[in-house]
């Protein structure tokens, strides 16, 4: 017994460097990745209270949060927003990539590139602050260009029809350049000998792209899909920067519906109950993504 | 053969024009805030098209600094990002040098704590952080959103990838020459890891500039606001609500420009780093 523990004593301390170079990362996931964890389960079964005892209410706060209507409303948007995010934003830059990769002339090349991946370092704020003004009925541009035509302004982002198409377009703005990146730099690490076969046997460029460059594209197509689920699973920022009371209805998600009942609402209980909801679906999502796309990288 | 090439040579001019129309929109709304940001208030309220100000001014900028105020949100956001940045780096390439070494005691632990929290986005845990932040003590302070994210497993794990790359003779030979464990990674294996660390600075830079939910969440007083919650309600709230609309079209858009010019310069003078990286971080997750 006394030889084990001198045993385990003595390889702690051979390895005593490491754990000091580790200890850092362990205890910033102890402190802001578990223990939130464990309480946000602990907090979801509570009516909780920042100042006095927080009581146990068992299922009470899934149950509200499965007979609100709101909840559901919140949900239905995010599963028509965060579908047409998806789908929108991994074939459009498919499509841009195959088009990019076939020109020539590489200035013009890299200039393409280098302009169509710059929003996606811009934050929400950014992005948001553009398109609400760019939308504007006061001096935006393309008001602007209607009225250099004669027609009314229009108050887009006051229109509940306009709501979604603007999320899902500014989406679109900000990500296909970023996506589209991570398909040209699969198209390059095609081998040229599988074109030059191809051209021997005689398939011209349209055939080459149709059964070369898109089979071998779709490795990267499964991990933009699995990406674009899970930011579509966890979609804030945009919403908390373009949403107004107008078009709310039609837009609020999922994480934005959190914020706002736990947060400015302080229903903190419910709030960690829908939290754990979207965490679970977000886990099942992903396993079964995983497994269908035959996630293998 | 002919028709191919004619077939061919319609195919580039259309390819070109739609790869124009696609430069276009990414870069004329850019153009337009650019513009907008150097008109007079008068101007910018004009409902005509702007892709460069007819009377350059100033006056957007000088409202900006003046009476927004935007000086001490853009150098509390500078504070964090320096900051967050440079111990991000330091602690991740800490624990990416541990993932390497195999065979000691907790290992599989060790591994296991590291990578299980990126299967739990930050934005599903928010309320139990905010009241973890609470409860610490931090809330309303800077350094609860330059702690909050101060970690991440991916940065991690692409460090852990890098100091892979490296030979091990070299920290044999400097084991040999009776170097110690600390020595082998702050001599060896820093210096020879800086590639991999600039993707992550960069990826951590962008980051903590564009971060919005954990400003949103933990900071309350305006003396301690970040750029993107002061921009945040320079360029949005005050659309619907027109009775308070104090601030003209030329304001709004210099605040932008001011907050993605730290950003541009950036990606011109790392333009490489951010291709390289945006590899590596789509195959890890």
């Amino acid at each position: 017994m006394k030889k084990a523990i001198e045993k385990l004593w003595l390889s702690f301390n051979k390895a005593r460097v490491l754990y000091l170079l580790v200890l850092p990362s362990l205890i910033f996931f102890i402190i802001f990745t578990y223990f939130p964890l464990f309480d946000g389960i602990k907090i979801s079964f509570q009516d909780f209270k920042f100042v006095g005892k927080s009581s146990y209410v068992g299922l009470k706060n899934y149950i509200e949060a499965l007979y609100t209507p709101g909840f559901w409303r919140v949900f239905k948007n995010t599963v028509i927003i965060g579908f047409s995010n998806v789908i929108l934003t991994a074939f459009i830059p498919m499509l841009l990539a195959v088009l990019l990769n076939e020109v020539k002339f590489g200035i013009w090349k890299r200039f393409s590139q280098t302009i169509i991946y710059l929003p996606h370092i811009f934050s929400w704020v950014i992005v948001g602050g553009i398109w609400i003004f760019i939308l504007s009925p006061n001096a935006g541009l393309i008001n602007a260009v209607r009225s250099f035509f004669g027609l009314d302004p229009i108050y887009y982002m006051a229109k509940e029809i306009y709501a979604r198409p603007i999320i899902i377009g500014s989406n679109l703005w900000k990500q296909s350049g970023y996506v589209c990146i991570l398909y040209l730099a699969t198209i390059a690490g095609i081998s040229p000998t599988l074109y030059e076969a191809a051209m021997i046997d005689g398939a011209g460029a349209l055939k080459r792209t149709l059964y070369i460059t898109f089979p071998e594209l779709l490795n990267t197509l499964k991990i933009v899909l699995l990406l674009n689920i899970m930011g579509s699973l966890r979609m804030f920022n945009q919403i908390y920067v373009m949403r107004n009371e107008v078009i709310a209805r039609k837009i609020d998600v999922l994480m934005y519906y959190v914020y706002e009942r736990g947060l400015v609402q302080f229903k903190i209980g419910y709030a960690a109950a829908i939290s754990m909801i979207i965490f679970s679906l977000t886990l099942i999502i992903t396993l079964i993504s995983k497994r269908s796309l035959k996630y293998s990288i | 053969m002919k028709r191919t090439t004619i077939g061919r040579g319609l195919f580039l001019i259309i390819n070109n024009f739609v790869l124009i129309a696609l430069v276009l929109t990414m870069i004329i709304p850019l153009l337009n805030v650019l513009a907008v940001s150097f008109t007079t208030d008068m101007e910018s309220y004009e409902n005509t098209i702007k892709l460069f100000p007819r009377q350059p001014s100033l006056t957007g900028y000088i409202t900006l600094f003046q009476r927004v105020a935007i000086l001490r949100p853009f150098l509390n956001n500078i504070f964090v990002t320096v900051i967050g940045t440079f111990l991000h780096v330091v602690f991740c390439a800490m624990a990416g040098y541990v993932l390497t070494k195999e065979n000691f005691l907790g290992k599989a632990v060790i591994a296991a704590l590291i990578i299980i929290p990126n299967m739990l986005p930050f934005e599903m845990i928010i309320i139990p952080v905010f009241v973890t932040v609470k409860k610490l003590g931090l809330m309303d302070t800077l350094w609860s959103i330059i702690l909050i994210k101060v970690i991440s497993t991916f940065s991690i794990l692409l460090m852990k990838n890098y100091f892979e790359g490296i030979p091990k003779s070299l920290e044999e030979s400097a084991f040999i020459d009776g170097a110690g464990e600390y020595a082998i990674f702050f001599k060896i294996y820093v210096p020879l890891a800086v590639p991999g660390m600039t993707t992550i600075t960069i990826f951590q830079f962008v980051a903590l500039w564009n971060q919005l939910l954990p400003a949103v969440l933990f900071l309350n007083s305006p003396e301690k606001y970040t750029l993107q919650i002061a921009l945040k309600s320079l360029v949005v709230s005050q659309e619907l609500t027109s009775t308070t609309q104090s601030v003209a079209n030329n304001t709004r858009m210099a605040g932008i420009v001011v907050a993605i010019i730290p950003l541009i310069l950036l990606y011109i003078f790392a333009q490489k780093y951010f291709i390289k990286g945006i590899m590596v971080g789509a195959v890890k997750e």
